[in-house]
């Protein structure tokens, strides 16, 4: 030692360990464009120095491996945003479907979306035979408007059935993607072990986390940090789906005409539906907005034909008859419960004559029980409004559900792509540029909450809500 | 962005909000931080405008309600991410300190013995 044979030696070895630390960097930039590829950085360990005659000689370093510049705390978080984003914006997609549906049609044919005015057009037809309850056009008019009303609300209910249909078969679908990626990650969990139980595993950890994050689009999840680099994953509601090498499948079965989810005999269905993912989504459009929207109509369908039934057996037809309980005079199909209601509402009534214009015990020219059967559009007969206010509300309500899930999913994608710039400076940069990275991140948010901050002031000058203030 | 509103000189408010949500969205500092500074100038212009002039921008206020509503929600998201990337610093640079991390070791290797 102290020669310049020794000094060569370790020149050589400091060669030898920049040459894998080059290999890494090639690595690096081979890899610059592969989808999940998280940048690596050579580790370095310094060979133990000799000390000859009281004299410390260095040996140069080794290189010792690579290690993936992740940060699995940051990828946990990207993971949730994305499961968050998938839940609203699969929800979103129902939404808008349902929404359309509700919406007034541009042409002549009535649909779903001319309920408000098919209820307006169907009393106002009464108050039209209060005039001359004797005209059978006008009695023809009756009936027709409420067939269309009928046929409108019945038609779309139908539509609603059939969308929750669709919904239910793709979520069936869901189960055997879920079993696929957890049984990958299963494996690569094992693999892990197997190879690098004790520091970074490099690719076969990128595969899992592109595996995580295809699941988090899917469902809902929880990821734990296990011994020997191992991974355990939960529904967000604590349901082990798997645990080091292995997975727990995700089972389908039909419950009450749905497909309902297990993890072994537990029913997971609402958890999933909160818990995140284009099934979580899609699960609360299935089991919560489109069962809601049947509802609302089939109260709707209910108190109408009940409503009018019973005031047009009230009356007197205009050959002098009244409705009995053989030989009813209804002009809508009877019905005695509120489920079902709006799909099977349709028009019995063929024969104009069996308005019942007339009061009981009146001539066929009284118009008494005419203006009656007007005046239930104006009762607070469904729920305790109006038929058209009940109606009105139901769509008003369904737009600030749509509105309220665009909010989020807007800003949820906002978050994800946010945090998927963060996540990229990160894994592939030095501690300078990490910096830069955050300080773009605060600067970003201190100028946007000064818009917010001014924004706010003007639209609360302009609305006259608060104190107009100029920012200076 | 449309050169619109009362004067002809300001972007719909609509405009406006929607802009600053997808600058955030992205984190287009300079483009937040030119935003700000055209609010400003619209705040300083409606502190002059007279009642009717002020009253115009009513329905302009009005239908970017909505979209005011998606600029907080990205704002809170915002908040919530720098929170979690100020945590992830903070634990970094302790690790750096007192941990033992790779480039703990290649630190102490390159002063201790001075092999680069």
């Amino acid at each position: 030692m102290g020669t310049i044979n020794s000094a060569l030696s370790v020149m050589t070895q400091t060669l030898d360990a920049n040459q894998e630390a080059l290999n890494v960097m090639a690595n690096n930039v081979a890899n610059a464009n592969t989808t999940g590829y998280t940048r690596e950085t050579p580790n370095w360990q310094e060979n133990p120095p000799l000390t000859i005659n009281g004299v410390t000689y260095g040996q140069g370093v080794t290189e010792t491996g690579a290690t993936s510049q992740r940060d699995r705390v940051l990828d946990s978080r990207l993971d949730q945003q994305q499961q968050l984003a998938a839940s609203t914006g699969s929800r979103l997609t129902a939404l808008n479907t349902l929404q359309a549906l509700f919406t007034p049609a541009s042409s002549s044919t009535s649909t779903a979306g001319n309920i408000g005015s098919d209820i307006t057009s169907f009393y106002n037809s009464f108050q039209s035979l209060e005039a001359q309850p004797t005209n059978n056009a006008l009695r023809q008019s009756v009936l027709s408007t409420a067939g269309t009303l009928a046929g409108d609300i019945s038609n779309a209910a139908a539509s609603l059935n059939a969308q929750h249909s669709a919904l239910d078969q793709q979520v069936g679908g869901v189960a055997s993607q879920v079993n696929a990626l957890t049984g990958a990650i299963a494996q690569l969990n094992q693999q892990i072990k197997t190879t690098s139980p004790n520091g970074d595993a490099g690719t076969l950890e990128d595969q899992r986390q592109q595996d995580l994050s295809q699941l988090s689009q899917l469902i809902g999840i929880n990821q734990i940090t296990t011994e020997s680099n191992g991974l355990a994953i939960t529904t967000t509601s604590g349901q082990l789906l798997l645990s080091g090498g292995t997975s727990i499948p995700l089972t389908t079965g039909t419950v009450n005409g749905v497909t309902d989810f297990f993890l072994g005999t537990t029913d997971v269905t609402s958890q999933l539906a909160s818990g995140g993912g284009s099934l979580g989504g899609n699960l609360t459009a299935r089991d919560q907005d489109i069962p809601n929207a049947i509802s609302s109509l089939n109260q709707l369908a209910y108190n109408i034909s009940t409503t009018v039934n019973t005031q047009n057996n009230a009356g007197t037809d205009y050959d002098g008859k009244t409705g009995t309980v053989a030989n009813p005079l209804n002009i809508f199909s009877p019905t005695t419960t509120v489920a079902g209601s709006a799909i099977s509402m349709s028009v019995v009534m063929t024969d104009p004559n069996q308005i019942a214009a007339a009061a009981l015990g009146s001539g066929t020219g009284d118009n008494s029980n005419a203006i009656a059967m007007y005046n239930l559009s104006n009762q607070t007969i469904v729920n305790g409004q109006t038929p058209i206010n009940y109606y009105s509300n139901f769509v008003t309500t369904l737009g600030a559900t749509v509105s309220g899930v665009q909010t989020e999913n807007t800003a949820q994608n906002a978050s994800v792509t946010q945090l998927q710039t963060q996540s990229n400076a990160l894994s592939g940069v030095n501690l300078n540029d990490e910096a830069s990275s955050m300080s773009t991140l605060e600067r970003s948010f201190e100028a946007a909450s000064k818009v917010f901050s001014i924004l706010n002031t003007i639209m609360a000058g302009i609305l006259n809500l608060g104190e107009e203030t100029t920012v200076t | 962005m449309e050169q619109q509103g009362e004067h002809g000189r300001h972007p719909l408010l609509k405009e406006l909000v929607t802009e600053a949500s997808q600058a955030l969205a992205r984190l287009d500092a300079e483009r937040l931080e030119e935003l700000a500074l055209s609010c400003q100038a619209l705040n300083r212009d409606l502190a002059n405008m007279d009642k009717d002039a002020r009253k115009a921008l009513v329905p302009q206020a009005k239908a970017a309600v909505g979209d005011m509503a998606v600029f907080v929600r990205v704002l809170e998201a915002t908040r919530s991410n720098l929170d979690v990337m100020n945590r992830l610093r903070e634990q970094r640079l302790g690790q750096l300190e007192y941990g033992t991390g790779s480039r703990l070791d290649w630190r102490r290797t390159e002063s201790g013995h001075g092999n680069n």
